[in-house]
């Protein structure tokens, strides 16, 4: 049976695509279940970065799309999660190298031999975007709680509904203590936004900052917070039924009613 | 010199100097671009400049909110290229302020649908008329970012002390034009987290691109609430944030100020970005 393929998409850029699919991929990594991340931001590629192995690329996607070498050769495995790997993007080339139908093959063959393919998908919605997209047959829409993140995402809702791929969401960089005195929109606020289901909450958490300087995914110290909420969302991904972490509030949602409205 | 000045002070129709059109980029998304824009903008026309910010993020415009203005919006950048709308129509008066004006994107329109050639055209059309064209460019590197570039002769690049962001910062300064000479603001600084080691400091990102330093940011929680209300801090006298935007707003007007103190020493996160861009580096 083959594997579920998974894009991480936003539309807005910085909101966390590529912090997500690490933590998220290695924590299923870490239930033992087999995951390839791919690195879809042909030109400005970061994943990486974020794992920690990007003196360890040897071959990129371009260069397995164009027969230069084979595909499990450019898969690299990560040192302390058997079951992860990475398919690094070019760098140094454009996001039209690629074709939607080409993107499509290498993922549904990933798929193959793995029971999860996370796609980090570019910011926008150009034809890096597109490409992401094709391969994929679900997706996490990843936003934070700010108006200019959450109408990005409503744009990228929109495009994934008209291609009739499920999503969901994970509400990502949330301050408690600024939902609560009414200068954040709480999660609740942005899910009604965006008609969307839940898969996670996630703190806004300076450590991630360092770990990610660092190319170490925050899920592999227990001790760390946001490993037991990535735990949860990969538990959540997985079918299983896990509360969420309750941060929230109340929160200022009147003048995004108005501009939803309008659009 | 002086007398072209004085034939032209004397002609009919008043010729003044064309206006500096600026592309605001980043390559990675997220970084603080439309913030930016939003806020030099709007020092700049504190200053008294006219000042035209233009979002050329067509698809996933904001720069609308940033400033407050979304309901202002009729028509867009899209609409006076195909001209369906005159420029005049388009431009969104400021709330704020008498000198600062929005041309807003097209908000259910692609990226591909903006011509170049037309694009270069406008941004000159707008430098006749206003002091200062800020473009406010969208991330990524694709059709989006030549566009927004295109009609350009000068670049901020905005980078936050993050290896990915620095990674992508170094990647567009590659690909604008070789005879530009960028300036550099580092965003959303925590100085205590580089004191601490666990951020780059000003002079790692700055290590690896080696532009002139236009400004630094701290990361501050009220740049958020300011978003979300629309209201540019630039113009909050008490704000910390407010007066780094003034201070750089007086640099772009030509003003001699000396370089800003926010420089705690180099963390040691700099190896790891030193054997990534080993030949700069």
């Amino acid at each position: 049976m083959s594997g579920r393929r998974i894009v991480i998409t936003s539309g807005k850029g910085g909101v966390g695509k590529t912090t997500t699919t690490v933590n998220v991929g290695a924590a299923l990594a870490k239930r033992g279940k087999r995951v390839v991340l791919v690195d879809a931001d042909i030109g400005l590629r970061n994943l990486d970065l974020v794992l920690g192995v990007e003196k360890r690329i040897v071959f990129d996607i371009v260069e397995v799309i164009e027969g230069r070498c084979q595909l499990r050769q450019a898969l690299i495995r990560d040192k302390r999660f058997e079951s992860l790997h990475m398919l690094p993007a070019a760098q140094t080339r454009e996001k039209e190298s690629i074709s939607e139908e080409q993107m499509k093959a290498v993922i549904v063959e990933l798929a193959e031999s793995a029971d999860f393919v996370l796609i980090d998908c570019p910011a926008g919605i150009e034809h890096g975007f597109r490409s992401a997209v094709a391969g994929a047959t679900e997706a996490i829409v990843v936003t934070t709680p700010e108006v200019s993140a959450i109408r990005d995402a409503d744009r990228v809702v929109g495009k994934l509904n008209a291609e009739r791929i499920p999503l969901r969401v994970i509400v990502n960089r949330v301050r408690p203590e600024m939902v609560k005195s009414g200068e954040m929109m709480s999660v609740e606020d942005v899910c009604e936004i965006l008609s969307a289901e839940l898969l996670g909450i996630v703190p806004d958490d300076e450590e991630v900052i360092d770990t990610t300087n660092r190319g170490e995914p925050i899920v592999l110290d227990e001790s760390k917070r946001l490993a037991t909420i990535y735990d949860k969302i990969a538990r959540r991904l997985g079918g299983d039924v896990v509360a969420f972490t309750n941060l929230e509030a109340p929160g200022l949602i009147g003048r995004l009613k108005t501009l939803w409205k309008a659009g | 010199m002086m007398e072209a000045f004085e034939e032209a002070s004397q002609a009919s129709v008043p010729v003044r100097p064309l206006g500096r059109a600026i592309v605001v980029t980043s390559g990675k998304g997220g970084v603080g671009k439309t913030t930016t824009t939003a806020n030099v903008g709007t020092a700049l026309a504190a200053r008294g400049a006219r000042v035209v910010l233009v979002d050329a993020d067509v698809g996933l415009r904001n720069l609308d909110i940033v400033l407050g203005l979304e309901s202002r919006v009729k028509f867009h950048l899209l609409d006076v290229l195909e001209e369906k709308a005159t420029l005049d129509e388009a431009l969104v008066r400021d709330k704020r302020s008498e000198t600062l004006f929005l041309l807003a994107a097209a908000q259910t329109r692609e990226k591909e649908d903006v011509d170049t050639a037309a694009m270069v055209a406008l941004v000159e059309t707008l430098r006749a008329r206003f002091d200062y064209v800020l473009i406010d460019c969208p991330a990524g590197i694709e059709m989006g970012f030549k566009n927004a570039v295109a009609g350009a002769q000068h670049a901020i690049v905005v980078c936050t002390p993050e290896v990915s962001s620095v990674r992508d910062a170094d990647r567009v300064v590659g690909l604008l034009p070789t005879d530009w000479r960028p300036e550099l603001i580092v965003n959303r600084l925590r100085p205590q987290l580089v004191k601490k080691g666990k951020m780059l400091s000003v002079d790692d990102v700055n290590a690896i691109l080696r532009l002139p330093l236009l400004g630094v940011i701290a990361d501050e929680p009220n740049v958020i609430v300011a978003t979300n209300r629309g209201e540019p801090l630039a113009l909050d006298a008490t704000s910390v944030t407010g007066a780094a935007y003034r201070t750089i707003a007086a640099k772009i007007a030509g003003e001699k100020l000396p370089a800003p103190d926010v420089r705690p020493p180099s963390t040691g996160i700099i190896g790891k970005l030193g054997s990534l861009f080993g030949k700069r580096g």
